[in-house]
């Protein structure tokens, strides 16, 4: 299953706005809305990559129909329909209840999303950009008269009234314009914080899932994907230069260093390719300059070493075995023999890609230099789809063929061989990446939570009891 | 009482056609057993076993040929009796032998399936061109296939035909230099040359990555670019179909009503298992399917199992042309001069097709060298100025179905499990050889047009794997096999989805129809069960 960008899966809860608008509000008329306008609202809309969970199930089907089912270590979420849509969608929202919802996380019915919809991000929103998104939504997109099925995630997630003490804890201060920054650098943030919700993703999340302002930007897992540290230390984007940020940003492609992957292949895909220059470049530049955390030794794919070892062939390949059971066995786990098989026809015997980069080198590349092997093992269980302007690049899923085992040797051979030698990759973490990454410990522990629940209520019921019957003596 | 099945449906072989069938009936709900003689094997695993052979030229090399579940080119597979010697390169492995072809996925015409009415020989089929094409449609999405929206596929330069209601899923690829070359040369003498559509997209299908120009369809694309069946097997399997390796059908029981009853296979190990369904689906191959239905005693009422056999057979051209045209580098084929492919002519000679072939020539070009005892640094020399002119014709020549070209089980030769293995009948009648006096003709005009020094034009008749005729289809149980729903006669549940029951073979690879043919079978048999 593919991942949305914006989607904090394996983080978060998910957002399901209302089916059911109080019917108060009505859009108004579309005649007297200006095409700018609502051209703003759309490159605001790609921007803040609302069509990357306010999909439809299929690709062919129309634009925020919603109905895209998401796995989440929750449960199952169903993506709403955000067309105007009076019935189904949000046609009915005033601008007032759609700035609640965008900002507050409170649907039009009063009720509490969850913030899987980035709504601590988009509380930043001005009011202009919100009176622009709100033009575009009600007049630039076509209405779906359709409904999607409703999230019901299992108890006590489906208790959308505890995402009030939630947002008490986690709903902080809004994006506000620094006078003293720069305009490329307030652009900068504004686009990152508020709109990309950059955070979403690249900041991990405490115990109740809230993110973790101390490492902002610092990496974290997202649905078996690990979206790196992206500040400025060393071990982050700190050896990037700014006009490589912004091409990576663009295409998610940059020779002899990275290829994105994954959600981050997604954001590219519906939202940050279409940015303008002068976007990208403002976030480029803000990141540039976002506090240092270190997650590790200094990461340089340029230092790796540009040539490998040659080795003989007669080595690499021995000649084969022509028994028919040696020549059907696919269950082998010796890791050359895999890489050779499976990887060289692309990425070429000595992991240096073709010479255009189509197919890019191992070496140089951070999915095999960085801090853990994650991005290169879920690169090989799900592969590699993303799509720009004029191409499309498309690694094929190894899931269905290679095993946890034979994907954890194929790793470790390309990490031994090309990468960072001193990861090592087990069977038992491919198995947890298949699964969509480690269980939010909320998750986990709540079987036992709920067991506390129970014992306290019994303690309760039981001094109630108590005292009633001392009160009858 | 109910009687109780071990699944709706059987399907006996996991090659293109029984995968796609399969998967149609599964993804519909139905209770689905897929029947597979040799093994699952992982792509990386072939691509091994061809990157660790010294014999890149045989195709059938890099995949497992095991005594009890050989390929047709085990000693003794096929024992030939007739003038020709029929070797097609043949698979036993989950996927079949689409595991190594080139992809061309052409449609016939509704000329080519109407040959007795229109030009009086062969025989057509019984039904039309409309009733196949909404499954064409639906086999060219499921392969993914590429092609062009405006040739005239009929060779004829005129509208694009045939009739298409949906437009091919993926645009044609970009011409390669080789490509272009020889069309821009050749056609100033009214040659029409059409694209090949073809299920090795340049664009990612289902799952596949685009085609990147490794030039080895054959015998295995090394990054899954190219379609093959185990693509449906992993579907058909997704969507709830059990597929049983190691499992070679040997005989299908027949039941009351004139119903088959079950299936019995045959592992490596000796053992037999009885197996029933509501229905049976046959997808063993052209050659494989009527033996089990011989052995079986199944189906032949009419005397025509095994018999009818065609392929294309063709013949070929090389030489060298007088300027680099760089053959090798993109797809190894991708169209070719389609002028003989309809019209009254047909009346008195085949249809015919020249491919152009765009595979790497070098060891072909070394080895010529090295005969000619050329060595040292004008061997270097002349691989290198060779290499870049080499132009490569395959031929195919239209066939028609004659009684005597037969495949049946040997009566002298049996495999490890204890089955015979197959006796073939072939020779080729004057219908075609008329045709290769105008394939000569054209061959002179191409080697002349290319200022061409001719390395090979008189190869004799050649193998081109293109099954057909041998449970052939028609519209009376008394000279046929099965209806033109691909039903046996004999049998109300058992279908054959093979190109085995082509009745008129035209001059284009006929897979695509066999796949449109099997989707067309799940459709047949989910609506009765």
């Amino acid at each position: 299953m593919r991942l949305p960008s914006s989607w904090l899966l394996g983080v978060a809860f998910m957002f399901s706005l209302a089916s059911h608008a109080s019917g108060a509000a009505s859009p108004s008329n579309a005649a007297n809305v200006d095409d700018e306008l609502i051209q703003q609202g759309e490159y605001l809309a790609r921007a803040a990559d609302c069509s990357a969970c306010h999909r439809p199930p299929e690709e062919s089907g129309q634009p925020f129909a919603g109905g895209y089912v998401i796995a989440s270590p929750m449960g199952d979420i169903i993506a709403s329909n955000i067309t105007p849509s009076r019935e189904y969608g949000i046609g009915d929202y005033s601008e007032a209840q759609f700035k609640r919802a965008l900002t507050e996380g409170i649907r039009a019915d009063g009720a509490h999303l969850y913030p899987a919809m980035p709504y601590t991000a988009y509380s930043g929103l001005t009011d202009d950009d919100i009176h622009a998104l709100y033009s575009y939504f009600m007049h630039g997109v076509e209405a779906v008269d359709e409904p999607t099925p409703e999230t019901s995630l299992p108890f006590p997630f489906n208790l959308r009234v505890s995402m009030a003490a939630w947002n008490f804890l986690f709903l902080d201060d809004a994006y506000t314009h620094d006078p003293e920054q720069s305009d490329t650098l307030n652009r900068g943030r504004y686009l990152v914080d508020t709109l990309g919700h950059c955070s979403a993703c690249h900041t991990p999340r405490n115990a109740l899932m809230g993110e973790n302002n101390d490492r902002y930007l610092a990496g974290a897992n997202v649905g078996g994907w690990y979206a790196p540290n992206i500040t400025s230390d060393a071990s982050g984007i700190g050896n990037w230069s700014v006009e490589e940020l912004v091409q990576y940003l663009r295409t998610g492609h940059v020779e002899n260093q990275a290829q994105a992957g994954g959600g981050m292949a997604e954001a590219i895909e519906h939202s940050l390719r279409y940015l303008s220059d002068e976007d990208l470049h403002s976030m480029a530049v803000y990141l540039k300059q976002v506090p240092p955390t270190a997650t590790g030794p200094a990461i340089d794919v340029s230092q790796a070493p540009r040539e490998v070892e040659p080795v003989s062939p007669a080595t690499l390949e021995p000649l084969r075995n022509d028994d028919p059971q040696a020549m059907s066995d696919g269950k082998r786990t010796d890791g050359q023999t895999l890489y050779n098989g499976a990887c060289a026809s692309c990425h070429q015997i000595d992991g240096q890609g073709t010479d255009d980069q189509f197919y890019p080198s191992l070496i140089h590349n951070t999915a095999t230099q960085g801090p853990n092997a994650d991005n290169l093992i879920m690169s090989v269980l799900q592969g590699v789809h993303r799509e720009i302007d004029d191409y499309t690049v498309a690694m094929p899923a190894f899931g269905e063929q290679l095993n946890d085992e034979q994907i954890a040797a194929v790793s470790n051979y390309v990490l031994s061989q090309f990468g960072n030698p001193e990861l090592d990759v087990d069977a038992a973490r491919v198995t947890e990446l298949r699964q969509g990454g480690p269980t939010p410990l909320l998750v986990k522990a709540m079987p036992w939570l709920m067991a506390a629940g129970v014992i306290f209520a019994l303690f309760v019921l039981g001094l109630i009891v108590f005292l009633i019957r001392r009160k009858r003596r | 009482m109910a009687t109780q099945f071990d699944a709706d449906v059987i399907v006996i072989g996991s090659g293109a056609l029984g995968n796609n069938a399969a998967f149609e009936l599964a993804q519909q709900g139905k209770s689905v057993i897929i029947l597979e003689a040799g093994e699952h094997v992982p792509r990386w695993k072939i691509v091994e076993n061809f990157r660790t052979s010294s014999r890149k030229g045989n195709f059938n090399d890099p995949y497992p040929n095991a005594p009890w579940a050989p390929t047709s080119y085990q000693e003794n597979y096929i024992e030939n009796t007739g003038d020709f010697d029929l070797f097609p390169g043949m698979l036993k492995l989950v996927g079949g032998t689409t595991w190594h072809w080139a992809a061309a996925t052409w449609r016939y015409i509704p000329n080519d399936m109407k040959l007795k009415t229109l030009y009086g020989v062969g025989r057509d089929w019984p039904i039309e061109y409309d009733e196949l094409e909404p499954y064409y449609v639906c086999a060219e999405k499921a392969l993914g296939v590429s092609g062009s929206d405006t040739d005239d596929q009929s060779g004829q330069g005129g509208d694009a035909w045939p009739p298409r209601s949906e437009p091919y899923p993926v645009s044609p690829e970009g011409d390669t230099y080789y490509f272009q070359r020889i069309r821009d040369r050749i056609s100033a003498e009214d040659y029409r040359f059409i694209h090949e559509p073809n299920a090795r997209t340049h664009k990612p299908w289902d799952g596949r990555p685009a085609c990147s120009g490794n030039n080895n369809c054959m015998p295995v694309c090394p990054i899954g670019a190219m379609y093959s069946g185990d693509v449906h097997a992993r579907h058909a399997e997704n969507a709830g179909a059990k597929l049983i390796t190691d499992a070679t059908a040997y005989h299908l029981e027949k039941g009351d009503n004139g119903k088959i009853a079950a299936v019995h296979y045959r592992s490596s190990n000796g053992d037999d298992t009885r197996l029933t369904a509501k229905y049976f689906i046959v997808a063993a191959h052209g050659l494989e399917t009527p033996k089990l239905l011989l052995l079986s005693e199944v189906a032949n009422s009419s005397d025509q199992v095994g018999r009818n056999l065609m392929d294309h057979t063709g013949m070929g051209l090389q030489f060298l042309a007088d300027e680099p045209v760089w053959p090798g580098r993109g797809p190894v084929q991708q169209g070719g001069i389609f002028n003989w492919r309809d019209g009254d002519f047909r009346r008195e000679h085949s249809a015919i097709k020249h491919a152009l072939t765009n595979m790497v020539p070098n060891t072909a070009v070394t080895q010529r060298l090295l005969d000619n005892l050329i060595v040292g640094p004008e061997l270097d020399d002349r691989i290198r100025h060779d290499a870049a002119r080499w132009v490569d014709i395959s031929t195919v020549f239209e066939m028609l179905p004659h009684a005597h070209n037969t495949v049946r089980p040997s009566t002298r030769y049996k495999d490890a499990l204890g089955i015979p293995m197959l006796t073939v009948n072939y020779s080729v009648d004057n219908y075609v050889k008329a045709a290769a006096d105008v394939a000569k003709r054209d061959y002179a005009n191409f080697v002349r047009i290319m200022g061409g020094q001719v390395i090979e034009d008189d190869t004799g008749w050649q193998n081109r794997d293109h099954l057909m005729g041998t449970v052939i289809m028609g519209d009376r149980a008394e000279d046929s096999v099965v209806n033109g729903e691909c039903r046996t006669w004999d049998h109300d549940n058992l279908f054959l989805a093979t190109t085995g029951v082509i009745p008129a073979s035209g001059v284009i690879n006929p897979t695509l129809a066999g796949v449109a043919l099997s989707i067309r079978i799940a459709d047949i048999i989910a609506k009765e069960i």
